[in-house]
């Protein structure tokens, strides 16, 4: 196993502090903690060359995890090993093996030009110089970094900044990876210019990647396996198709009738439920490894004219919603089909 | 184990001592600015000696040319030795950027220090013509190469005192987060008890006493007094030594706090 995880918690410490001078003064002669629980006793394992996502809501936790599987932080309790390695007591050991990228941080110097940055890198890893020659050619072709070389890091746009970071963070041939929210903000051109890559690094060399982000494009591109935590806890930890399979059995399809019509007015098939009403759009969803949307449709039409219709495909983004209001609970009680799930 | 830190990554090092004049050198405009007002500091330093000196000819067994020589050359090479670990290091955990750093593969505070060394020296030439000025307000300069030796090799120990020393106070910030306060009253401190504004052994002995058991008369008092002759030669073996113990104790004493204050690190913004 490259990384193993076990019974990992983080507790911030933060200064509690009452607004108003009184406040600012009381706190400087009493101050009063409160205690954050920011990851609360997971584990895991990830295995070589595997590409894990990461993924759950702001604050549940991710970004404290990677930056204690980095070594940054030192977890309160538990305990992380990378590649057999303590990282925060072993930290410069565990820095050569490993790469990451901060989305809204930098390991490029600002005002120096890319290549110089990249140079100072190839020293800093004392990478031999023909190797770190073979690399920067690869990377300059891949990430398109020509047009960049020789410019300030300042000076790049948001799109050039993160193929430089990324550049940055692999020339070392780091066995493992963390990349934090990698696309944020950037343009599809981009995203997939970057997914590639990292689906050919991990593919040819592979590097194991723990990927955290909320674009669930990267998600569905990137990874097998996804580890979704909520409030610092694991909620699922299991194959990407299980999630998908579960949650994609059902489609929904609106109907806007002619009529106003309740909810008893209208007869509906077995493995379907209505899952809203407004107005005269009616929202039914249903099983569809059990019937199909013409089915469905023609049943209602048969009663009732149907002036328009629509189908909805569900994407992950709903899926993962449902996840965190709770329905994994659901479903687990109901069926226990997810036996990977972990609440 | 430090020197085998050392030998592993001397390439690393190298590249962190020759990179280090290329962000300093990114603020010529701040250089050119200093320069400026240091020269303007020693014209100020001179008239006031000169009316100082008016009445009597010693003071503190100095006399004037003495006092001028040494004076001068403190305003000189203390534009290069005061470090900025202590905002860099507020820079770094306010914003967050410490937790990059932590991800390089070297030590951290070798890192730091070399980044610091390579400053010094690069600071110490351009600093030269001020060194032209001080002779032309009559500051006097040793012609003996082994004066110019025990300054160096004072003044480079002297630079490490001080680089430990703001280590142990930047160590603070992991706590506080906040750093003005803690270099306001660094850089006051350490003006009036290192010797920059008046040479040490015009102090009451009280004064001195408190002096010598900071650390910052090691980095300007004990090199330009060697340098300007206030401390003559065949002392500057016994000044070495005192100046390695500083260096030693120091040395552990900022490994520690290190060690403590970073697993305290909450980077911002996480």
């Amino acid at each position: 196993m490259v990384i193993q995880v076990e019974n990992l918690s983080k507790i911030y410490r933060i200064n509690q502090k009452t607004p108003g001078l009184g406040g600012a003064l009381k706190s400087l002669f009493r101050p009063q903690y409160l205690d954050k629980v920011a990851v609360d006793g997971i584990s895991f394992e990830v295995g070589q060359g595997e590409i894990v996502g990461y993924i759950g809501v702001n604050g549940a936790g991710k970004s404290t995890t990677i930056k204690m599987l980095t070594g940054i932080l030192a977890p309160t309790t538990g305990s992380v090993r990378v590649l057999g390695r303590d990282p925060h007591q072993e930290r410069v050991a565990n820095a050569r093996e490993i790469g990451a990228v901060f989305g809204q941080r930098t390991q490029l110097w600002w005002d120096l030009a890319l290549i110089e940055s990249l140079n100072m890198i190839g020293k800093l890893y004392d990478l031999p110089p023909a190797h770190y020659r073979d690399q920067l050619a690869r990377f300059t072709e891949m990430l398109d970094l020509g047009e960049i070389l020789h410019i300030p890091i300042r000076n790049m746009s948001l799109g050039q900044k993160m193929r430089a970071e990324l550049a940055a963070t692999l020339i070392h041939d780091p066995k493992v990876v963390y990349l934090d929210e990698p696309t944020i903000g950037l343009d599809l051109m981009v995203k997939e210019k970057i997914r590639a890559f990292i689906k050919q690094e991990n593919r040819e060399r592979g590097i194991t990647v723990v990927l955290t982000t909320h674009d669930l494009g990267d998600i569905e591109e990137l990874c097998q396996r996804v580890i979704m935590i909520d409030m610092g806890k694991v909620i699922y930890d299991g194959a990407l198709q299980t999630i998908r399979d579960r949650f994609g059995k059902y489609r929904t399809i609106t109907l806007e009738l002619s009529a106003m019509l309740g909810t008893g007015d209208l007869d509906l098939l077995d493995d379907t439920e209505i899952e809203a009403i407004d107005g005269h759009k009616w929202r039914i969803r249903f099983d569809r490894t059990r019937t199909s949307a013409s089915k469905v449709a023609a049943h209602v039409m048969n009663q009732v004219d149907v002036n328009d219709f629509s189908l909805t495909e569900p994407d992950l983004t709903g899926i993962v919603k449902q996840i965190y209001q709770g329905a994994l609970n659901d479903i687990k009680v109901s069926t226990g089909e997810l036996a990977q799930v972990t609440v | 184990m430090n020197t085998l830190i050392l030998r592993r990554h001397w390439r690393a090092f190298a590249g962190i001592a020759e990179m280090t004049p290329k962000f300093f050198l990114a603020y010529r405009a701040w250089v050119w600015l200093a320069f400026f007002s240091q020269g303007l500091s020693m014209t100020i330093f001179l008239f006031f000696w000169r009316a100082v000196y008016e009445n009597t000819d010693q003071i503190g067994g100095l006399n004037l040319d003495q006092t001028l020589t040494y004076v001068l050359l403190a305003q000189v090479i203390s534009l290069s030795v005061w470090t900025n670990v202590v905002s860099n290091m507020g820079h770094m955990v306010r914003e967050g950027q410490i937790g990059v750093e932590f991800l390089r593969p070297i030590d951290f505070q070798w890192a730091q220090y070399l980044g610091g060394i390579s400053q010094l020296a690069i600071s110490l030439l351009l600093n030269l013509p001020l060194l032209g000025l001080a002779l032309l307000y009559g500051a006097q300069l040793p012609t003996d190469v082994r004066v110019w030796i025990a300054f160096l090799v004072s003044l480079f120990l002297g630079y490490t005192v001080i680089f430990l020393f703001d280590w142990c106070i930047a160590c603070l910030v992991f706590y506080t987060t906040e750093v003005w306060g803690l270099m306001v009253f660094l850089t006051g401190v350490s003006a009036f008890f290192s010797g920059v504004l008046i040479p040490l052994v015009m102090m009451p002995t009280w004064l001195q006493t408190i002096a010598a058991a900071l650390p910052f008369s090691q980095v300007v008092f004990v090199p330009v007094g060697l340098l300007s002759g206030t401390i003559p030669l065949t002392e500057a073996p016994a000044r070495w030594l005192t100046q390695l113990i500083w260096v030693i104790g120091l040395a552990i004493v900022s490994r520690i706090c290190f060690q403590i204050a970073s697993r305290k690190v909450t980077v911002q913004g996480g």
